[in-house]
């Protein structure tokens, strides 16, 4: 929890705008992505810039989160060569601090569309902290899995920096599945973070999700989680003779 | 039951690290089969150390030493045999490990002490005891971008001792600071050798270790050669004054 605190304070000691950033940040990439994608190409989604930002949210946290922990034993070397404490708190306090800012960027635009969207359900929000939860559950694992595999292999980073990319236009971020044709839409619903990204649209603003989606992520998810569990707990009383 | 006086005990272990010349890759890992050259740091090493005993470890550089601590202090895993310690173990092996250069000194503070296993509540009481003894007047709420190398060392070791461990680990350079500041964190080490602490002490420093020291272990190449008491450092000597 400490380690969270330094992350969030570090990154925001020298910001004058402070908070302000949080939500800066996905706005600005909102407009710009927004501005590309409603001009430029045709996407028929009504609302697009509403129908962006959630998934925006959601993949940033999960990108970020994952880029930045997989050099982290690496970078954090001096660390793990010269005191002993759970291996886990590095990786697991970027989580829990980029979980803070995705949560507060949340609660902004919830608060925004209630403004604005006047048939919205109300007890659908009850389920965004669950839905925070599984996205947090999947990022936790992916980042165990390549920060620890990345002590072994240095070129996992590489791997993960390319992966990213791919990954962000494999997920119906700036789409919506119904543009794609059906053979494509049914290899794209196999990640993970297709269904995350679809049950919180449709919690914060009421679209809809098929289940089927639903049931493949949760099991993804925790198939990926136990995978990143369990490498982490075979390599991590090693990570000092690798680093 | 025998074990309740131990505070460190060690069952036949070893370390065996794997030699690369480059960073290791998975692409390199796939594509070139041949096998890979081992290191034998520690090789099979028992050891028992009694609760309040004073420990000397020498040898030459390479012997395994520093090895040996990391393994006694949990930031190493053998690859064979078993480590077991008892009571609250502390390192002074790098002092400034752990500090963020953008939080300031008080933050850092309960940072480091969280790594030594203290909690919040233990540290907020010991916070004023850390500040004086760390002596850095009002830098101690300033970022530890703006502190000397000295300062930081001087926070670090004021923040190992205020953990209060029962096994205490001592690497090379065991005095910091200033003039001033080492006479406080020899004093300090004294007083920790004057009660039932248990000490190990790694160190090419022999006076130190003959004036601290009860008990002495010579290493060679990741095997304990001799052990016995003080004369073992005048044996030590001889050999490499050959």
């Amino acid at each position: 929890m400490m380690m969270t605190e330094k992350e969030i304070k570090a990154r925001y000691k020298m910001a004058v705008f402070g908070f302000l950033w949080i939500f800066l940040n996905p706005l600005v990439q909102m407009l710009v992505l927004g501005f590309i994608f409603q001009f430029f190409i045709p996407i028929k989604t009504a609302n697009y810039f509403e129908f962006l930002f959630p998934g925006l949210l959601a993949w940033n946290f999960f990108s970020y989160t994952v880029t930045k922990n997989t050099p982290m034993y690496i970078n954090e070397r001096a660390l793990i060569q010269k005191a002993k404490f759970p291996r886990e708190t590095i990786v697991l306090s970027v989580v829990l601090s980029n979980l803070f800012h995705f949560l507060m960027a949340l609660v902004v635009f919830v608060l925004f569309e209630w403004l604005i969207n006047s048939k919205i359900h109300w007890w659908h929000w009850c389920l965004l902290p669950g839905i925070a939860f599984w996205l947090a559950i999947l990022t936790s694992g992916l980042s165990l899995l390549f920060s620890s595999l990345n002590v072994k292999w240095r070129d996992i980073n590489f791997g993960v920096q390319a992966l990213m990319p791919l990954w962000f236009y494999a997920t119906p971020v700036i789409y919506s599945l119904d543009l794609l044709p059906s053979w494509l839409a049914r290899w794209i619903y196999l990640n993970p973070l297709t269904a995350i990204i679809g049950i919180l649209r449709w919690a914060i603003m009421g679209t809809e999700v098929p289940w089927f989606s639903l049931l493949i992520s949760g099991i993804s998810t925790i198939v990926i989680f136990e995978t990143g569990v369990m490498v982490f707990r075979k390599e991590s009383p090693f990570f000092d003779d690798w680093v | 039951m025998k074990q309740n006086n131990l505070a460190v005990k060690l069952v036949n272990i070893s370390k065996i690290y794997q030699l690369h010349h480059e960073k290791p890759t998975l692409v390199e890992n796939i594509f070139r089969k041949n096998s890979r050259e081992k290191f034998v740091a520690i090789d099979n090493i028992n050891l028992e150390i009694e609760k309040g005993e004073k420990v000397g470890i020498i040898g030459p550089n390479g012997s395994g030493k520093t090895t040996l601590l990391k393994l006694i202090s949990g930031i190493a895993t053998p690859n064979q045999g078993k480590v077991q310690t008892w009571g609250k173990l502390v390192s002074l092996i790098d002092l400034s490990a752990g500090f963020h250069p953008e939080l300031t000194g008080i933050e850092n503070v309960y940072q480091n002490a969280m790594l030594l296993g203290m909690n919040r509540k233990e540290t907020g009481n010991k916070l004023k005891e850390i500040a004086d003894f760390a002596d850095i007047g009002g830098f101690f709420d300033a970022p530890m971008y703006t502190y000397s190398d000295g300062m930081k060392l001087r926070l670090g070791f004021s923040v190992a001792i205020a953990a209060e461990p029962d096994v205490l680990i001592l690497d090379e350079g065991v005095a910091v600071g200033d003039e001033n500041f080492q006479k406080k964190s020899s004093d300090k080490i004294e007083e920790f050798f004057r009660q039932k602490k248990t000490i190990i002490v790694v160190s090419h420093w022999l006076e130190y270790i003959k004036r601290n020291c009860k008990r002495i272990i010579w290493m060679s190449e990741g095997k304990i050669l001799e052990e016995g008491g003080l004369s073992l450092t005048k044996k030590y000597e001889d050999e490499f004054s050959k």
